[in-house]
């Protein structure tokens, strides 16, 4: 579904991603982990199209979308939940859950019909944000706040979804929670690429795990494999 | 000092002397009166140039005051001689005077104001200035205007060579004062409160005290600059210092290059020419191509770069192209100076948004291999952070502390002790009020109940400033570098105990020892969270886990009893949370009292002494961490598992 090739991106002269390839399919949830600075971030922009890369492909439904702009992408279907949420703090729940359908449904008959449905689907999955449907985003609690950000990339009923750093900033109780409504996502057959530093939460509902260091992929494999891995064990695992 | 720092040292001074020394020579070969007076012009605006800057480039603030500034100056000292009958070295100080005291009074509620407020507030105040300067006749003349004329100085008559060379004196002076002054603690300061007030404030330095000190400064430099102004015209009108020149004093400032002694320079010079560059069609022509040239070649390096996006490269082509092009069809080009002004601006502000200082500083710099200046080897530690002495004494009491934001009681009747040279944990839910309870403890916000101790006497309460100074220092959630400085200048901003030297020597160059000094201190706590490496990059160029370990290193720079870590783990991957985990162990070392807000338990329960768990405002449990992870109440609202399972899923 989505396919990453040879990858070089950068900010101004330096270059922090050198060569990254991956590939994300149908239905499945790949983990990315990796130090601070590994390039998993950078990796995630420049898929969403906020960075330009320089060089390599990305194939989104075996369409190539490099260099498209980040509004032109999302409209293809893919959704990125930023890291540090990112929600629009003055607009209420339910807009920023709107806004998250915009790129595709209809701009003016039908809007609120057609969403009201999709609306319906976000509000049972999280029924926190049913509660505070009115309520300025700006003043949810980090966690709901999160919730807030997966359900308007879900908004956009995403071909691919990209989560980067959910967990960040949050309650154990809270983290376990996100991470059940990953493994829910995942049975609802949501393709997912996810960047977690809570690196052994992410494998426990990865599929596929790429382990990035200095912007490259430096170890790749199935969960049960980086479990058995002793460089992955010690350096990230704890 | 090594080959490569002489190189350096003469370069930079070489170029000073060499410019001053040929503008001090030119009266010797150049008789013409015209060019002398232009010259004398660049001097004065050369002056007020760099007082703008100040407000402009370091306090990173939109003044539009400027011009009233030059006009208050000019008509101090046009009335302290014509109608006191006062000498010219009075009358100067009379203007300099004039221009601190209303600075510091306008700037006093004006930096309250921020963006686009503040630059209406300055707005007005030009407006309110030239209306005074023009209704009230009966001391100024009104509409009618000013005569004044050039009292002699020490007894000498000042002809044009002789003010020309007065005023280049004058120049020389600021320029020499203002860079002792803005590459000190005080320059850093100015920058640091640009990035984050915030921030500047929890260091210690007091944000408000040094914005105020800015904008009065600047404005002092303007108002000086206003009385030379008007002993060089002899007649002033107030319609002279209306809003039209402060459009072109800005353009002067962005173009010539913000932070720059050099860049107000070659603002000034521009300014200078303007008049002459729209009477003259030649002399445009040469100027508008000259620019299409720039704009060409910015364009293109910047595209070459990868800098800028082709749009940054092409409107200010466009834009200078119509200058070109407009030149050979418009019959007057006069008459459409405002459009030209505006062309200009447009293009610097969207293709040179550096200035042109900042465009071809780098260049020389790349091509005369001047390397930056050494740095000084790293102080010991101990001499910068001694170890303190703790026997586990109380330090820190919080007696029934609460803060309601309306009628949310986000810490509601806390009531905790913290001991000398534990690690306290803090932990809880999102939203369970441990920010806000650290927030109230180090001042950003005000209590609305209860008493703070420290070491048994009352705490400052509701100023970040205050509680600073009384020892206590803190990181943020949410990252407040200082963006713009360097790794090391953010350290150094918050560096406490070394910065002795009083103003006027500072300013005269004696604080060269201690700025080595502050140098080797800052570079010494970088070595502890290890950065050393990284010490001249840009704070917000740095990978998050360094912006993460460099907040720790600045609050550390305030030399702290008490330092608060707000969540240092959160986005940090498990290879950096390992060196955090180092990092606290070896500030604990030294006998730092440290507060812990995290929510990896596993740094919690490796490091704290002492965890207490806030649910809704209120300690639902307290004791060890171990403790605390088996009690019913904190795996409910908190931990979600009991600990086995919890150590599990926290790696």
């Amino acid at each position: 579904m989505l396919l990453v090739e040879n990858l070089h991106a950068g900010y101004g002269a330096s270059e922090v991603l050198a060569g990254v390839s991956l590939q994300v399919k149908q239905g499945s949830v790949v983990a990315l982990i990796g130090a601070n600075g590994a390039g998993k971030t950078t990796t995630m922009r420049s898929i969403s199209g906020m960075l330009k890369p320089s060089q390599g492909r990305v194939l989104l439904d075996g369409q190539p979308v490099q260099g498209y702009t980040a509004a032109r992408i999302a409209r293809l279907g893919l959704a990125h939940a930023p890291e540090g949420r990112k929600v629009f703090g003055p607009l209420s729940v339910e807009d920023n859950l709107l806004l998250g359908a915009y790129g595709r449904l209809p701009a003016f008959f039908g809007f609120r019909s057609q969403a009201a449905q999709d609306l319906a689907r976000i509000y049972e999955l999280f029924p926190r944000l049913r509660e505070r449907s009115q309520q300025a985003a700006g003043t949810l609690s980090g966690g709901e706040q999160q919730m807030l950000a997966i359900g308007r990339a879900l908004m956009a009923k995403p071909k691919v979804m990209l989560l980067d750093e959910p967990s960040m900033g949050l309650a154990p109780v809270i983290v376990q929670e996100v991470f059940r409504i990953i493994t829910r996502l995942k049975e609802a057959g949501i393709t997912l690429l996810l960047v977690e530093q809570f690196a052994r939460s992410a494998l426990e509902v990865a599929d596929y795990v790429y382990v990035m260091e200095h912007g490259k992929i430096a170890v790749e494999g199935l969960p049960s494999e980086m479990h058995k891995n002793q460089r992955v064990l010690q350096a990230y695992l704890g | 000092m090594s080959a490569l720092m002489w190189k350096r040292f003469l370069l930079i001074r070489g170029a000073e002397l060499a410019t001053f020394a040929t503008l001090a020579a030119i009266p010797l070969f150049v008789s013409s009166s015209y060019a002398l007076g232009l010259l004398t012009l660049l001097a004065i605006y050369g002056i007020l140039l760099i007082g703008l800057d100040v407000s402009v480039g370091y306090l990173g603030q939109v003044n539009l005051g400027q011009a009233a500034f030059l006009g208050l100056g000019a008509y101090a000292a046009g009335l302290s001689v014509s109608l006191l009958g006062w000498g010219l070295p009075a009358a100067l100080v009379a203007s300099a005077l004039t221009g601190l005291i209303i600075g510091a009074l306008l700037a006093l509620p004006a930096l309250r104001l921020e963006g686009p407020q503040f630059a209406l507030a300055t707005l007005s105040f030009g407006a309110l200035t030239v209306t005074v300067l023009n209704e009230w006749e009966g001391l100024t003349g009104g509409a009618q205007g000013l005569q004044l004329d050039r009292p002699p100085l020490l007894g000498i008559r000042l002809d044009a060579p002789a003010f020309y060379w007065l005023c280049m004196l004058f120049l020389a002076l600021v320029w020499m004062l203002m860079r002792n002054l803005l590459s000190s603690h005080w320059g850093r300061s100015f920058e640091a409160l640009r990035d984050s007030p915030i921030a500047t404030d929890a260091m210690g330095v007091g944000t408000y005290r040094h914005k105020v000190a800015a904008f009065a400064i600047g404005s002092a430099l303007g108002s000086f600059a206003g009385g030379l102004y008007a002993f060089n015209f002899q007649y002033l009108q107030p319609h002279s210092f209306v809003y039209e020149l402060m459009v072109i004093l800005l353009l002067g400032v962005v173009l010539g290059g913000r932070k720059s002694l050099w860049g107000a320079f070659v603002g000034a010079a521009l300014i200078v020419l303007l008049p002459n560059l729209l009477s003259n069609r030649m002399l445009f022509q040469v100027f508008s191509a000259l620019g299409l040239l720039m704009a060409v070649l910015a364009g293109v390096r910047g595209l070459l770069n990868k800098t800028t996006r082709p749009f940054q490269a092409l409107a200010p082509i466009v834009a200078m192209g119509s200058l070109v092009v407009g030149g050979l069809l418009v019959a007057n080009t006069e008459d459409w100076r405002k459009a030209i002004f505006a062309l200009m601006l447009f293009s610097v502000v969207v293709g040179l948004p550096e200035g042109l200082m900042g465009f071809v500083t780098p260049l020389l710099s790349r091509l005369l291999r001047m390397a930056p200046p050494a740095l000084p080897a790293p102080a010991a530690l101990d001499e910068v952070l001694a170890t303190r002495q703790v026997h586990g004494e109380l330090l820190l009491e919080l007696r029934n502390l609460k803060r309601y934001f309306g009628g949310v009681k986000a810490v509601d009747d806390v009531s905790m002790c913290v001991c000398a040279g534990h690690i306290h944990g803090l932990i809880g839910p999102n939203g369970s009020g441990k920010s806000t309870a650290v927030n109230v403890i180090s001042g950003l916000y005000a209590p609305s109940g209860g008493a703070m101790l420290l070491h048994g006497k009352a705490l400052p309460q509701g100023s970040l400033y205050r509680a600073a100074r009384a020892g206590i220092a803190r990181t943020f959630q949410n990252l407040q570098l200082f963006g713009e400085l360097s790794a090391l200048d953010n350290v150094m901003v918050a560096l406490k105990g070394v910065y002795r030297m009083p103003l006027p020597l500072l300013l005269l160059g004696f604080a060269r020892r201690e700025e080595k000094r502050a140098q080797a201190e800052a570079l010494a706590l970088l070595q502890l969270v290890g950065l050393t490496q990284q010490a001249r990059a840009r704070a917000r160029d740095l990978t998050y886990g360094a912006q993460r370990f460099l907040e720790i290193a600045r609050a550390l720079a305030c030399k702290p009893e008490l330092l608060i870590l707000d969540e240092p783990a959160a986005g940090l991957a498990q290879p950096d949370v390992a060196q955090l985990i180092e990092i606290i162990r070896r500030i604990h070392q030294r006998g730092i009292t440290i507060i812990l807000i995290e929510h990896h338990m596993d740094v919690v329960s490796e490091l704290c002494n002492v965890v207490t768990v806030l649910d809704g405002g209120k300690i639902i449990a307290q004791g060890s961490a171990a403790e605390v992870k088996r009690h019913p109440q904190v795996i409910a609202a908190y931990l979600g598992v009991a600990p086995a399972e919890a150590e599990h899923a926290q790696p």
